[in-house]
């Protein structure tokens, strides 16, 4: 089915830059035009699926998915917020069908043996926590993630899934099928369909709770969650007939690229720092940061590297069926998708969920009222790392505890400084959790 | 499986907006311990090419060759050299580079082949073999006498006698590399299924080397014929119909006004052209402390086809090329740049980047910030980035294609053979040897070039007006400073450079951008407001400022 579908330029600008997932909010658009568009439902309210370009007054362009519904007066809007045309979405994707776009196709794949697809559909609710795509659930048994901002090639997600899922890995939401555009544009996937895990505890609320009331019972979960997460980086590490997924020896510059990436992020990241007071501890030492992360960087190798989740951290867990599962494979939004399906150390994620216990034992009083006992974070990152050096194949580790140690700071520093960057622009009462990580860092001396 | 297949998104335009990054195979980095590069190797080193932020990856002849001029003599063009890998080692390399938003082109003769190559060894055999009009035979050595000798250090006449044919044969390079005959339908139609082959594998694209000479007249100079362009345009036409985003490169070193007849008329042709021209006037420029050589050959050169863009590069795998200057200016370059006799070859002068600007990094950094600013896509040679030198006392042109410098350990990290077997030994002198320069070092060393050069390509890969925009040159009062501005969109930006040792000032009459601020790129720093009056700049020692003109 293809029609063609006139939508006032404007209209579509203030639309898109409106919403949630817009992810350019600082930038002036200059442009946008529809690049493709498949109509997938004719009868009101139609269903159109659009393949929309934001073009910036550099010249440069951002490629966005926005399906609309158009009901009887011809009037569009957001398709996703409609179960109607939600469940035409799933629908298309329980029956493997192939639409024509005007100039490309879409596909709809579904999973041999989802059983929640196979079942009729009753209620939708839309949920956006992410930035990047919009959920939808429905019946409390499935999830529908639709990705908005588009780039060429395959989601790490689905890739992620899809691997877990052949590889026996059971601590995730099964995947039940996926939609794909491919076209003149690009081939991009467009959105995928998995298990709702109803009742499922989200595990970054779970350790507020606990933490406020029972920290002693939450410490024992983040063994666990140490071991699922070593098992994790097992199964991604173990399938060498797999280029995607086969691990890797690293070269020789490996770390020096690594250290020299985080190096220019602490340097463009203090010479923008302000002087807020919460700054205070770090201002005027980025030049002894980097001198740190010099002196971190003084080992050999490091080890081998595999496939990750890539953005690590206890809102990406749900406590659910008295075991963790592990959630949201797409890496971190703001890096490109090649930057996000490159193979790194696994010791990436281990440091991203390190560094999410600082923030918990911050945010438990900021946001209950209740401080975290004395010496909960040392605990808690003992406990995980137990965990996952009792399940994770040792041969994916750099040889010895002092070098993954030093590895683990070097990843927890990008990250701090990732997380400066983010509060500093989104939420500036919380700009001291990261100071804290960097002035840990810089406290320390380096592990020996 | 219905998935994405492919890994960028639709772009027939990519190379304008592309940095590329020249490879020679054998010396990048050696993945089977043998002594010299080969594709696993290069495949190994694809996380640094990422990193450091290039576009595409040129890389020199990698076909099945006798190697008598570095692999240009291609004994079997559906095949690897075996020292660098099989087909199936390239098509790894391929796909592994488009999972990391690399691309792929290499160098093809279509010119010519080894005279090797079995189909030149079947014509030569007898008068009646259906190869014999692959090739151009002759009884005299009289014919095309308006044809320049090219390789005039080495070859004597573009005939050579074949006493097994029996004829003499038509080379325009070395006796070795017979040229193909393109009055042969034959031989049109088998140079098309080279490049489909390739083209099937995935690559995005060719580097045609020595294109202007593929057909021979009575009475010309056999450069530039028609005939040469009517062919370019078929194999065009042939991309264009079954292949989307894949590019062509001409290598015509001629004047741009020459040079640009490769765009053909309506873009027709080959979409990227080298401009060789510039690149000498860039080092006059600097030696002069005067820009005006450089806005002179700028001035000089026509305009290009919308869809069509000039490659541009500092120094490559060859001489730096002294055939597009004066003889006058010829003399300068030589007596600035090659004081060593042995740094002369053919018209040129056998040096890398580094050594030519004695290693300077304010040097090297002003020379990519104006390569990087000027209209057109930077090709960067392999070592380059960290200023790698080079060897004189080597024959020919490896000096300047001795082993990539990794890191300081034995064979610079290069290779895990013995010294020995290396195919050509690393520079081990105190100032460029692999101790003092490698890419390990300078990872390390936030203040390297190699991590200056890191950052510079990102910024410049943020404004598509580099590769997109206008060229409009401001040429101020004082002749040492080179200074235009690009437009594209409602991006602008001004560019100025200072081409002298010393400190200088200058005003610059940028009343027409009244109102709009300066905001250096680098550093992100608002400079006052541009007014009325002239705008006053100041400059370090061989320094440069990018602006972007913003609204306030």
């Amino acid at each position: 089915m293809t029609e063609r579908f006139l939508i006032d330029e404007q209209q579509l600008i203030e639309y898109i830059v409106g919403q949630r997932w817009f992810g350019t909010k600082t930038r002036e658009v200059s442009r946008a035009n529809v690049l493709d568009v498949a109509r997938l439902r004719s009868t009101p309210p139609e269903l159109f699926l659009l393949l929309v370009e934001i073009r910036f007054p550099e010249g440069t362009h951002d490629l966005y998915q926005v399906p609309v519904g158009v009901d009887e007066d011809g009037e569009w809007y957001d398709a996703l917020g409609d179960p109607s045309l939600t469940r035409e979405l799933v629908h298309l994707i329980r029956s493997g069908a192939t639409e024509q776009a005007r100039d490309g196709m879409l596909d709809f794949r579904s999973v041999p043996g989802f059983a929640a697809l196979g079942r009729e559909l009753q209620q939708a609710r839309t949920i956006s926590t992410e930035q990047s795509n919009t959920s939808i659930v429905f019946d409390d048994e499935m999830i529908l993630k639709a990705y908005r901002r588009l780039e060429a090639g395959v989601n790490p997600e689905l890739e992620m899934l899809r691997f877990l899922t052949e590889h026996g890995f059971r601590n995730i939401a099964a995947l039940g099928g996926w939609y794909a555009y491919s076209g003149r544009p690009l081939d991009a996937t467009l959105g995928i369909v998995q298990q709702y895990l109803a009742g499922a505890l989200d595990g970054w609320e779970l350790a507020l709770d606990e933490l406020a009331s029972a920290p002693e019972r939450f410490l024992g979960r983040l063994r666990r969650l140490g071991e699922v997460t070593g098992t994790m980086h097992s199964v991604l590490g173990s399938d060498s007939s797999d280029p995607a997924f086969c691990p890797e020896e690293t070269s020789s510059e490996s770390l020096g690229l690594l250290t020299a990436t985080v190096d220019e992020e602490i340097e463009r990241v203090f010479l923008e720092l302000g002087g807020e007071e919460a700054l205070a501890p770090i201002a005027g030492r980025g030049e002894e940061v980097r001198e740190q992360l010099r002196n971190l960087s003084h080992f050999g190798t490091v080890g081998r590297v595999i496939r990750h989740h890539g953005d690590f951290h206890l809102g990406q867990t749900l406590w659910w069926s008295d075991d963790w599962a592990i959630i949201d494979f797409e890496g971190e939004p703001a890096r490109s998708l090649t930057e996000r399906r490159r193979k790194r150390s696994p010791m990436r994620d281990v440091a991203g969920m390190l560094r999410s216990f600082a923030y918990a034992a911050s945010a438990v009083e900021i946001l209950r009222g209740t401080p975290a006992p004395p010496g909960w974070e040392e605990r808690a990152r003992a406990e995980f790392m137990e965990g996952y050096l009792a399940t994770v194949d040792q041969s994916l580790l750099p040889p010895g505890r002092s070098a993954i140690d030093r590895l683990v700071c070097i990843f927890e520093l990008e990250k701090s400084v990732y997380e400066l960057r983010y509060e500093l622009n989104n939420r500036p009462d919380w700009v001291g959790i990261p100071v804290a990580g960097i002035l840990r860092m810089l406290d320390a001396t380096a592990p020996a | 499986m219905s998935e994405p297949g492919h890994w960028f998104e639709s772009d027939p335009l990519w190379f304008k907006r592309a940095i590329f990054y020249e490879i020679h195979i054998r010396g990048f980095f050696d993945g089977n311990d043998d002594g010299a590069g080969d594709l696993r190797g290069l495949v190994d080193k694809l996380d640094y090419l990422q990193w450091l932020g290039i576009d595409c990856i040129w890389l020199l002849p990698m076909y099945v060759s006798p190697l008598r001029d570095g692999g240009y003599d291609i004994a079997d063009f559906f095949a690897i050299h075996s020292d660098y890998g099989t087909v199936e080692d390239f098509r790894t390399l391929v796909e592994q580079a488009h999972q990391r938003g690399v691309r792929v082109i290499a160098d093809l003769v279509v010119n010519h082949t080894s005279s090797d190559h079995p189909w030149f060894q079947e014509a030569r055999q007898n008068r009646d073999s259906p190869k014999r009009d692959w090739y151009v035979w002759s009884d005299t050595d009289e014919r095309y006498q308006g044809a320049r000798i090219i390789f005039v250090d080495t070859e004597p006449s573009n005939w050579t006698w074949d006493p097994i044919a029996g004829q003499y044969y038509w080379h325009r390079f070395f006796s070795h590399q017979p040229d193909l005959n393109y009055d042969n339908p034959e031989v049109q139609e088998a140079m098309l299924g080279v490049l489909r082959f390739w083209l099937d594998l995935g690559i995005d694209g060719f580097r045609l080397d020595a294109v202007p000479y593929l057909f021979e007249r009575e009475g010309t100079n056999c450069e530039n014929l028609d005939e040469t362009h009517a062919y370019l345009r078929r194999l065009r036409s042939e991309i264009d119909a079954r292949y989307p985003d894949r590019v062509l490169l001409a290598e015509a070193n001629q004047w741009p006004e020459d040079v640009v007849e490769y765009f053909g008329d309506d873009g027709d042709e080959c979409q990227m052209c080298f401009h060789f021209p510039v690149m000498p006037r860039m080092f006059m420029s600097l030696r002069r402390e005067d820009a005006t050589p450089m806005y002179e050959i700028l001035e000089r050169t026509p305009s290009i086809p919308d869809n069509c863009q000039w490659g541009l590069f500092l120094r490559n795998h060859d001489e730096l090329t002294l055939e597009m200057v004066t003889d006058e200016e010829r003399d300068y370059m030589y007596a600035e740049y090659a004081k060593d006799p042995r740094m002369k070859l053919n018209l040129g002068i056998r040096r890398r980047l580094a050594p030519l600007l004695d290693a300077g990094q304010d040097e090297m950094q002003l020379m990519h910030a104006i390569l990087f600013s000027l209209p057109g896509s930077p090709v960067l040679y392999y070592g380059d980035e960290i200023g790698m030198g080079d060897n004189v006392y080597l024959g020919d042109r490896d000096g300047v294609r001795t082993p990539m410098q990794w890191t300081s350990d034995r064979n610079g990290g290069f290779s895990r053979a013995d010294f020995a077997q290396l195919y050509l030994p690393p520079l081990m002198d105190p100032v460029y040897g692999y101790q003092a320069v490698n890419v390990e070092a300078q990872l390390r060393t936030p203040n390297s070039l190699l991590r200056w050069l890191h950052r510079f390509i990102a910024l410049r890969k943020e404004h598509p007006v580099f590769g997109l925009g206008s060229y409009e040159p401001l040429r101020p009062d004082n002749s040492r400073i080179f200074a235009h501005v690009r437009r594209y969109e409602e991006d602008i930006v001004l560019c100025v450079h200072n081409l002298a040792r010393s400190a200088q000032a200058t005003q610059l009459d940028l009343s027409e951008f009244e109102g709009l601020i300066p905001e250096e790129m680098l550093g992100r720093t608002s400079f006052p407001p541009i007014g009325k009056l002239p705008y006053l700049l100041t400059f370090s020692p061989r320094g440069f400022f990018w602006f972007r003109l913003r609204r306030p």
